[in-house]
């Protein structure tokens, strides 16, 4: 049997498995997504245009972040523990074939939230969107490096370390991180690590595909995601297949 | 030969350098058709071993052979070939037992996967009330059930089933054994983990009996009972608890209240149903009953050092 028909059977299961709570979760994302845009200018009285674009720019990110860092680690938590894990290691598939159809529910689930914050800033700021065709490419690549470096370490934790790691995260990403505004005011040693992390550069390549005449992202930021991509997926492969 | 196991030793490393020692020196082998029992108490280490045969965990030595190639060289195949049951519940989701069985039956069999097996099992199970409800809304039987579907319902040559009839009530347990036994008809091999000793016994073909990771003994039940005991047991319901002479050709006996157990040897089989009928026509004993040294009598008298039960 091929790997595409597998690719559908497994897809159709984890989908339905998870039927409700996937719904539950869209509808999470596209509150998050917005609440992002709208509840920031609560925070900055009296914001300009550009303020308000990072805000614009940064909530699609922060979903995706959410999705692959947050979401995704507490459900390969429960997984993990409930024994379902286990019982998929005993499936008659290729595990990069069960990755795969993962990924692809979880990248589903990210896109109504992404689209209806964009909608929505759209509508009440018209901040200067001037999307660019990059941001398909850019959303898969944020996403699939999001959803990788989710499935490493949640795969490599204990569930217990996994879930604080992600509560860090959403904290982290959220106010300290260059997602909603510019890297220039951290302070210099967490614009080092921001150089190192992933969440910079996804914030970057993100805002250079939907206001493509306003920011740009460097070379630099593709090769930093492709690394994390990489290491996240390769990280989880090697523990699905780990005796 | 479907499985063929040799010397597996498998050895776990915890914290602090404790060992434990799962598996030490394991060999069967199971042939097309047979219902294989493995028996062994909490922790005994039959788990392990089945982990093992699917290629989900390596032996440290030894090896493991499935229709003729080791399990080591290629874990992939090990899978398909191996459908399994596993221990824990499966936590269906919002899976209906239907879409369940039929995913994974596609997944197994691919193109030709038959739906109306999916309906045969359902009905020879009597799930048919379960068969379209949320998996979260079941109960605990009804998922294991579920469970035990999606093992066998594209079957490799050899299905495993950990704990099949845990939850199960005692009509659809019945049930059960005998979609098992349908299987080994269709040349497929079983392995049935249980400590569940009295069901396995009608149930296998051969068993092994696992203590502290090594196998004491295997054979056809009637062997592996013959091995530790070749006597009857009679059960005495007493009119009174007050004495009552033991008859010199008991071997061992136990009271407990008025209830009276004797072992005696099977020869003297005629002469003690004699002897009882005539107590109970003189008004001392109530009932009685004889049987056999049960397979459970030769599990706990292997398993543990203590002799219980006679």
């Amino acid at each position: 049997m091929n790997l595409l028909s597998h690719y559908k059977y497994v897809f159709q299961m984890q989908f339905l498995r998870n039927a409700g709570f996937l719904v539950f979760m869209i509808l999470i994302q596209i509150l998050i997504s917005i609440g992002i845009v709208i509840g920031f200018t609560y925070l900055i009285p009296v914001p300009d245009k550009d303020t308000i674009l990072f805000l614009a720019t940064g909530a699609p990110t922060i979903i995706l972040i959410f999705t692959g860092l947050v979401i995704l680690p507490q459900q390969i938590g429960t997984a993990k523990s409930d024994g379902y894990m286990e019982f998929m290691r005993t499936w008659p598939v290729n595990r990069g074939v069960i990755l795969g159809a993962d990924t692809t529910i979880w990248l589903i689930i990210t896109i109504p939230g992404i689209i209806a914050s964009s909608v929505v800033a759209h509508l009440m700021f018209s901040p200067g969107y001037d999307i660019s065709w990059t941001v398909i490419p850019a959303l898969l690549m944020i996403a699939l490096t999001s959803i990788g470096v989710g499935y490493g370490f949640s795969y490599l934790l204990s569930p217990t370390a996994s879930l604080a790691l992600s509560q860090v995260i959403v904290f982290g990403a959220l106010m300290f991180s260059p997602v909603n505004f510019p890297m220039e005011r951290l302070p210099e040693w967490l614009q080092a690590l921001h150089e190192i992390l992933p969440i910079y550069s996804m914030a970057e390549i993100m805002r250079a595909s939907l206001a493509a005449s306003t920011f740009e992202a460097t070379a630099g930021n593709y090769i930093n995601l492709m690394i994390w991509c990489v290491l996240g997926y390769g990280g989880a492969i090697y523990i699905l297949n780990k005796k | 030969m479907i499985l063929d196991v040799n010397s597996v030793t498998k050895v776990f490393t915890g914290r602090g350098k404790n060992k434990m020692v799962a598996n030490d020196n394991i060999s069967l082998r199971i042939a097309e058709g047979e219902v294989f029992g493995l028996l062994g108490q909490n922790g005994a280490g039959k788990t392990t071993l089945v982990n093992q045969i699917l290629g989900l965990i390596t032996p440290d030595c030894g090896d493991i052979q499935l229709l003729g190639k080791s399990v080591l060289g290629s874990p992939a195949r090990a899978r398909s070939i191996c459908s399994v049951q596993p221990q824990s519940q499966v936590p269906l989701g919002f899976l209906t037992p239907k879409q369940a069985v039929t995913l994974i039956g596609k997944m197994r069999a691919g193109k030709r996967f038959d739906p109306r097996r999916v309906e045969m099992l359902f009905e020879a199970l009597d799930m048919g009330e379960w068969a379209n409800k949320e998996g979260e809304k079941l109960s605990g039987g009804a998922k294991r059930l579920t469970a035990f579907c999606m093992a066998v319902i594209a079957p490799g040559k050899l299905v495993i089933l950990d704990e099949p009839t845990n939850d199960v009530d005692p009509v659809r347990r019945r049930y059960l054994w005998q979609v098992i036994r349908n299987l080994t008809n269709d040349g497929t091999s079983v392995i049935l983990v249980t400590h569940n000793v009295l069901e396995a016994e009608k149930a296998v073909d051969r068993v092994a009996i696992i203590n502290k990771g090594k196998i004491l003994m295997q054979g056809t039940p009637s062997e592996v009972k013959s091995s530790v005991s070749n006597q009857m047991r009679m059960e005495l319901s007493l009119a009174s608890e007050s004495d009552f002479e033991i008859p010199s050709w008991a071997l061992s006996s136990q009271k407990n209240g008025s209830r009276l157990i004797i072992a005696i040897d099977p020869q003297e089989v005629t002469s003690t149903i004699e002897w009882a009928k005539e107590h109970v026509d003189n008004g001392l004993i109530m009932d009685y009953s004889l049987s056999p040294a049960t397979i459970e009598d030769a599990y706990i008298e292997l398993t543990s050092k203590k002799v219980v039960g006679l």
